[in-house]
């Protein structure tokens, strides 16, 4: 949904670390985001592609790692990955914050992050 | 920095660092600085966020109208242009503050503490925000609100809670609204209630009329106030 700006702001976070190390050029960035994020991942490489145009992230790899969700229970303890329940009236499956193992509601704990896991860059 | 390795290849330097900055973090900071914020003055903040058309300001509106007597609120309005919900607020006698985005789809915690900046927390106890007409993008910007409310509207269809698991699953509280035009849109609200409980278990779900103010005081005691 926001993924120019997301993207954006990714592209000026690398620029910066870059400037610190006094690199020549970056190579790679390492990103990981959240299924639970309304990012799309063709548009963070769509506007990716275009924001490091007449940087020195030109040409780098982006590599982007989906991270699925994970719940934990405050009642029971439980931790394990986000459920999903079929609806018999429409046979979709829909996420669901009960928990497995106890009902109640769980939290969620991953996949709603947009993180720079890693830069590769030349010095 | 956390975590730096330097590999060395001939000439070739390559550093590697890995700053784990979360880019959504950043919003989520300035909202807990909000949250601090409000809970120093003992203000109480809701966001209300939903489709355009789903009945936000109708419901604020009642809601202004039923608990004026028992708070001193405040209404900050997010809208892309104009004052007019501000002005059908405003009528009730509370302060309303417009947030005009221009063209962001959504508010975010930054926006809020700008706005928060310009009215005295002294002066409220409730603060109600009313979030631009959106059922997707508001839900990944948290404000710093303690309740984050969603209303959806029976005339959106019988898809929308479904359709936006996420949505709901960021939201305390769900309004299902214009229940009185549920049978000629031939939808079952007890099937669309069903289905946020199946989402997220211990949300609170308010079943309403926000013309009439059938179902207002459900919803006043879904959000404890």
């Amino acid at each position: 949904m926001h993924e120019l700006s997301m993207t954006t702001q990714i592209v000026d976070s690398v620029l910066k670390e870059a400037k610190k190390q006094d690199a020549k050029k970056v190579t790679e960035v390492h990103l990981v985001i959240g299924k639970l994020t309304f990012l799309g991942i063709e548009q963070v490489r769509f506007s990716y592609n275009i924001l490091v145009e007449n940087t020195i992230m030109k040409d780098s790899k982006l590599i982007i790692e989906e991270q699925d969700g994970s719940i934990e229970c405050p009642s029971c303890g439980y931790k394990g990955s986000l459920q999903f329940e079929d609806d018999p009236a429409y046979h979709v499956p829909i996420p669901t914050l009960r928990c497995p193992k106890c009902g109640k509601a769980a939290k969620i704990v991953e996949g709603n992050e947009c993180t720079i896991r890693s830069i590769r860059m030349l010095k | 920095m956390a975590n730096s390795k330097e590999i060395v290849k001939g000439e070739e330097v390559t550093l590697e660092i890995a700053p784990g900055m979360d880019i959504l973090e950043v919003n989520k900071k300035l909202a807990q600085k909000n949250m601090e914020l409000l809970r120093e003055h003992n203000v109480r903040a809701i966001d209300i966020m939903g489709s355009i058309g789903a009945g936000k300001t109708s419901l604020i509106e009642k809601l202004v109208q039923a608990l004026k007597h028992k708070y001193r609120i405040a209404v900050f309005k997010g809208d892309l242009t104009t004052t007019i919900d501000a002005e059908r607020i405003g009528r009730h006698g509370v302060q309303v503050l417009t947030i005009n985005t221009g063209r962001e789809c959504h508010l975010d915690a930054n926006v809020v503490a700008r706005a928060v900046e310009r009215i005295s927390l002294e002066d409220i106890d409730l603060l109600l925000i009313e979030n631009v007409g959106n059922l997707i993008c508001p839900a990944e910007f948290p404000l710093g609100t303690e309740k984050r409310v969603v209303v959806v509207s029976v005339t959106e269809g019988p898809y929308m809670v479904i359709k936006h698991p996420f949505t709901f699953m960021n939201a305390d509280v769900t309004v299902i609204n214009k229940k009185d035009l549920a049978e000629i849109m031939k939808i079952d609200t007890e099937q669309l209630k069903k289905q946020v409980k199946e989402i997220k278990p211990d949300v609170k779900v308010a079943v309403t009329n926000a013309l009439s103010g059938e179902g207002v005081e459900e919803l006043i005691k879904a959000l404890e106030l």
